[in-house]
Order: C-alpha cells, then sequence, then structure tokens
C-alpha cells in the first residue's frame, strides 16, 4: 500500500543542507494499522506529511497504492490526496466556518460527488462516529473529542485506501482519547489501512506494528541504543510526574 | 459550484462581507448616473450646430468713437469687401450673434397678429445674401436673401424684416404637416415682434446661441432677417476661409480690417476666434462636468478595487492553515482560485442589487431635485458590468497567492 525506498528530505539554505529524512524505507501492506514513533524532531511528521502528498521528497523512491509518486503534478497529486487518502490531524483541522455537515462535505465536493450521494455518505460517516446528531453545529460549538470525531467522518467520507494520522491524541485529554482510539481500531478491524505517527508509546502500542523514527532513519529497535536511551527518558518523564 | 458552503463561511465574516458589499453598491450607484450624466454631456457638446465649423471664424469687431448709422453701414460694407478679396477667405458675412456665442436676440412668433402668446421662441441672426453660404448652411426649400433685400437696422429701430428664412425644427414647429415636410412653412405669413414678414426660405439646421439647458426647448429653432446691424457698441464678422487656409485668412483678417479704418478695437484674447475655440468656449463647462465626474468614477472604482484587494488578500491571510487543509482534502490551485474568486462574485453580486436600487433611488432624487432625465438601465446594467469585472480583477492576485499555498500548510502547528 505504501512503500518508500531510500527516500530522503532534504531542507536547503544558502549555508546548510538539513536531512529531515535519510535512507528512509518503509513498506506498509494494505489492512496494516501501523504506529511511527520517535521523539521529537526525528522526522516522523515529515515523513506523514510525504506519505499523504502533502510535500515532495528530495531522492529515493515512494510508491503509493503501486504508484511511483514522485513524477505526478501537482493536480494528480491532489486528485490522490482526495480519493485514496484520510487525514486525521492532531490538530484537527476543522473549518471554522463551515458547520459539521459542511465540514465533512469538503473532499467530497472536490471529487465532484452528486449532492445525494455526498449527502448519504455525510450522514453515514457522522453516524459512525456517533456525530450525526451534530450535523448542525459548528466545530466551536464541540468539545475537542467531538471536533476529532468529525474530522475522522470527514477522512471516512471519502472511503480512503489509506487512513493517516498525526498524533490525533494529542490535543485530547485522556478519556476523550481512548475513544478516539478506540474507534480508529474499530475502523482498521473493518479493513483499513492506518499510518498513525505518535511520540507517545502507550498509544504506540496498540497498533499491530511500530516503526521508530530517530534522525529521519527508520532504524531497529533492538539494537539501536538511541532507542533504548529514548525509552528510559520516556520512563523517566512518566515516573517523574 | 461550491456556492452554499460559500455563503455558510460568509455568514461568519458578516461585518467585512458586509462593508464591501456597501461599498460596491455605493460605486454602483454613483458611478451609473455619472456615467449617465458623462454621456448626457457628452451628447450635449457634440451637438451638430448646423454650420460648416471647420474653417470659420469670427471677428468680434467693437467701434470706437459715435458714428451715424449710416457711417457704419457703409463702414461694415466696405469691411465685407475687403473681407471677401483675401484670397484666403471663401466668404464673409456679418451679424449681430452666431450659434453657440452665448448671448444673442431671442424672440417670439406669432401665427396671429392678435395672439396673446408666441407660438414659440426663436433665435434671431442678422445676415446679409452671403450668409448662408459663409456659414454652410443648406437650403432645403424656398430661396436665399437677394442683396436687394438687405437693410440695416439700429440698435433701437423696430425688428420689421419684410422676409426671413427659418430653419426646419421651427418650421415645423410653426406649421406642422402631416407629412412631415418643413415645405409647408414656405410662403408663409407669421408675425415677428408683432411685425408681418413672409417666409422665404427655410434651411436645414441652424443651433441657437445659447447651449443652456433652458434653450433647449428651441436649441434649432432660428430666424435669419435680411439686415446688417448698425449698433455703436459693435458687430461679429463671421469669415469662411477656403481649405487649408483657416490660419492665413485669420492672419489676414484683423490687419485687412484695420486698413479699412483704425476706429475700432479687436481684442487680442477673444477678438479673433476659430470655432472650434468657440464650440470649446460654449461647453467648456459641459466638459468640465463630464471630466469631473469621470475623475469621480475612476477614484472611486480604484477605492472599491483596492478595498476588495486589501480584504481579499486579509482573507487569504487569515485562512492560510484552512487553505493548507483543503488542499490536503483533494483542493487543487485552481479550486482554491475558484473558491476565492466565486466568493467575490457573491458579494459583489448582492453590492451590485443593492447597488442597483441605490442608483434607480439616486437617479429619481436627482430628477426631482435638478431636472434630470430617467436613468437608462443600459448604464445600470454597464456600471454592474464594470463592478463585477473590476472585482474579479482585483480578487484575482490575492486569489492566485490564495492558490499557492501549500498543502503542508495544514500540518503547520503555528
Amino acid at each position: 500500500m505504501l512503500k518508500m525506498t531510500h527516500l530522503s528530505k532534504v531542507y536547503r539554505t544558502e549555508v546548510v543542507e538539513t536531512y529531515a529524512l535519510r535512507d528512509f524505507n518503509i513498506d506498509v501492506k494494505e489492512g496494516e494499522f501501523v504506529a511511527v514513533t520517535g521523539p521529537s524532531g526525528s522526522g516522523k511528521t515529515t515523513f506523514l506529511t510525504i506519505a499523504g502528498l502533502l510535500e515532495t521528497f528530495t531522492g529515493g523512491e515512494y510508491h503509493l497504492d503501486g504508484v511511483e509518486v514522485s513524477h505526478l503534478n501537482d493536480n494528480a497529486r491532489s486528485k490522490i490526496r482526495n480519493e485514496k487518502i484520510g487525514f486525521i490531524f492532531q490538530a484537527f483541522n476543522l473549518i471554522p466556518d463551515l458547520n459539521v455537515f459542511d465540514n465533512v462535505e469538503v473532499p467530497l465536493r472536490y471529487r465532484g460527488m452528486k449532492s445525494a450521494e455526498r449527502k448519504k455518505r455525510i450522514m453515514e460517516s457522522l453516524e459512525r462516529v456517533g456525530l450525526a446528531s451534530r450535523a448542525k453545529h459548528y466545530p466551536a460549538e464541540l468539545s475537542g473529542g467531538q471536533q476529532q470525531r468529525v474530522a475522522i467522518a470527514r477522512a471516512l467520507a471519502g472511503s480512503p485506501r489509506l487512513l493517516l494520522a498525526d498524533e490525533p491524541t494529542g490535543n485530547l485529554d485522556t478519556q476523550m482519547a481512548r475513544s478516539v482510539l478506540e474507534l480508529l481500531e474499530e475502523i482498521h478491524r473493518e479493513g483499513a489501512t492506518i499510518v498513525m505517527v505518535t511520540h507517545d508509546p502507550e498509544l504506540a502500542a496498540r497498533a499491530q506494528r511500530n516503526v521508530h523514527v530517530i534522525d529521519g532513519q527508520v532504524v531497529d529497535l533492538a539494537e539501536d541504543p538511541r532507542f533504548h536511551a529514548h525509552v528510559a527518558q520516556v520512563a523517566e518523564a512518566t515516573h517523574g510526574r | 459550484m461550491q456556492i452554499k458552503p460559500i455563503l455558510s463561511a460568509l455568514r461568519q465574516h458578516k461585518a467585512g462581507t458586509v462593508l464591501i458589499a456597501m461599498q460596491i453598491a455605493l460605486t454602483l450607484a454613483i458611478v451609473c448616473n455619472a456615467l449617465f450624466i458623462i454621456q448626457q454631456r457628452l451628447a450635449h457638446l457634440s451637438e451638430p450646430s448646423g454650420i460648416d465649423e471647420t474653417h470659420l471664424f469670427v471677428v468680434e469687431n467693437q467701434w470706437v468713437g459715435k458714428p451715424s448709422p449710416d457711417q457704419l453701414d457703409a463702414q461694415i460694407r466696405a469691411d465685407l469687401s475687403a473681407l471677401r478679396q483675401l484670397s484666403s477667405v471663401q466668404d464673409a458675412s456679418v451679424s449681430n450673434s452666431y450659434p453657440l456665442h452665448g448671448g444673442g436676440w431671442d424672440d417670439g412668433l406669432k401665427l396671429k397678429p392678435d395672439q396673446a402668446n408666441a407660438t414659440t421662441e426663436a433665435a434671431i441672426y442678422f445676415a446679409d445674401e452671403h450668409m448662408l453660404a459663409t456659414l454652410g448652411l443648406k437650403l432645403i426649400a424656398g430661396r436665399n436673401f437677394r442683396a436687394d433685400e438687405i437693410g440695416h437696422m439700429g440698435i433701437r429701430d423696430a425688428l420689421a424684416p419684410p422676409v426671413i428664412v427659418i430653419t426646419k425644427a421651427l418650421a415645423e414647429k410653426l406649421f406642422p404637416s402631416v407629412d412631415g415636410h418643413a415645405n409647408a412653412a414656405l410662403g408663409k405669413t407669421v408675425y415677428l415682434m408683432s411685425n408681418r414678414t413672409t417666409i422665404i426660405g427655410i434651411v436645414d439646421q441652424l443651433q441657437s446661441q445659447s447651449v443652456a439647458r433652458w434653450a433647449a426647448d428651441f436649441a434649432h429653432r432660428s430666424v435669419l432677417v435680411p439686415l446688417r446691424l448698425v449698433s455703436p457698441q459693435g458687430t461679429y464678422y463671421l469669415i469662411q476661409a477656403k481649405p487649408g487656409q483657416l490660419d492665413a485668412a485669420m492672419h489676414a483678417a484683423e490687419p485687412t480690417l484695420l486698413a479699412q479704418s483704425r476706429k475700432r478695437v479687436i481684442s487680442d484674447k477673444d477678438g479673433l476666434l476659430s470655432f472650434a475655440e468657440v464650440r470649446a468656449h460654449a461647453y467648456d463647462s459641459d466638459y468640465g462636468m463630464a471630466v469631473l465626474m469621470g475623475i469621480v468614477c475612476v477614484v472611486l472604482l480604484a477605492i472599491t478595487a483596492a478595498g476588495i484587494v486589501g480584504l481579499t488578500s486579509f482573507w487569504v491571510g487569515q485562512r492560510r492553515r484552512q487553505i493548507g487543509v483543503r488542499r490536503a482534502l483533494g483542493a487543487t490551485r485552481r479550486d482554491i482560485l475558484s473558491y476565492f474568486m466565486t466568493e467575490n462574485l457573491l458579494i459583489s453580486s448582492g453590492g451590485a442589487l443593492l447597488g442597483v436600487l441605490l442608483a434607480v433611488t439616486m437617479n429619481l432624487w436627482l430628477v426631482i431635485r435638478f431636472e434630470m432625465q430617467h436613468l437608462s438601465l443600459l448604464y445600470v446594467f454597464i456600471g454592474v458590468a464594470i463592478l463585477l469585472l473590476l472585482g474579479q480583477c482585483a480578487v484575482l492576485a490575492p486569489a492566485m497567492r490564495a492558490a499557492q499555498v501549500s498543502p503542508v500548510e495544514a500540518t503547520r502547528t503555528v
């Protein structure tokens, strides 16, 4: 479903080159629930933005659903984002000027879907996340958890092949985070491919498979001393609270 | 089209939306009326006078001393003879006034001697047998004055010409015919200042001296009387130069007249005027008003365009993340461009709708207050088209900037 081979992303200025990703390799099979973990600045969000075709990469190859994407133009990339990828962002990224119904409708409109079909899909998605009764509410009238559920409904409404989640519970309290996570697990059980970026080991543990990123590279957790150092750091921080 | 969500979003930005729509409405109302006024003024100043203006010029001659009427008449005839002999001159005549001059004589014409009120007012031009050729007037019926019919008249004498030549517009007013032919007036008797006179000729067109609005009803009702005015105040020589020799004739006229007699004053400032200058002076207020209205339109349109650019730029800046989210969800650059263009079109259309009502209301007020004509709907349509087009042009640059926002903007946390 998602395969990156020797992929690199370099940010260049006049005086310095910074590698956000270096020789990055990952292969996510269809139907997998993969958690991408790593410390802040490790490159996991860069990985997600490239995986979601939100930005381009510098070198290597990236196959999404069998298509090599490096040569696609902006319109083709928009089309793939719209039809094959569903995004769930940490900050929910709902459009504040639109109500819940209209927010979920956004990607469907860009697909050119007919009104009746849009309405059917929107209501199905909202029912699935338990917010059909809030269709006319504006984001500001919802709790954080509800907003994230709307974002998930928006991601699901287009029936994407791949769901990309960037710290989906990062802005939620424990109870809301649990309910969102349960929803993602349910979606996965129904056959969706999910790639979730998180720095939370507890959350990552709920995924089928963990991929750890450090300094822009995927590392083998058993062999990399940096992973053990990171785990110790997290444990210390957790006990210290 | 994504009209419904755009309208929903605009409802969340009422203040900016209403302000820009109001600005568009006000601009439309003013621009429509201003364009209409400009059109009216331009139509007024390009109204044909009926005379051949291209090679015509005027000499305003003021007499010095107190010559007798007979002396003046002799001097005028000598002057005209000298002017007609100039190689650059086609013909010359003399009158009390001329079209577009601003000042002159108007009198009422009656069909019966005991008629209480005049049938119409008309401009009175003194003329000799050379006047038709000098002004290039087109005789459409009857005949010109003969030399033996030309008399002279002092400023305090009664105006009692035995024959007159009138314009077609005046003929139609005095003797309206079923078939519309002005010839019906030919040979008829009318009363000028209660004095009986006969219409011997009809010319196609000759504008009155005044271009003021109050004279608009009888702007082309003119009478030529076979007289030379022997007024101690002065007289106007009308001179038709030969083609291409206007400058030469204008240079030669003053020395020629001074050679005949030095007992005259021809002002350096406006004693010698080409008819182009006469026309420019006559319509300078119309021209000035048209220019002023044009400037008002341009300034208003520029302010409105700047307002649209400003508001859209502000909204693009404010919505960068939202644009990024839309791009992440599959919007193409074209979709983003279309979003802002459509948003502007909706606001402009709302403003235009309100503006049409305002324009018509404003025009009704002008009609009542200043006796203006009713605004033609064509100008409303032109105004709406200009405003909508301006809005789309103004929004294009900020909308293109919005379309360049990267989808990765959706993941930015700050």
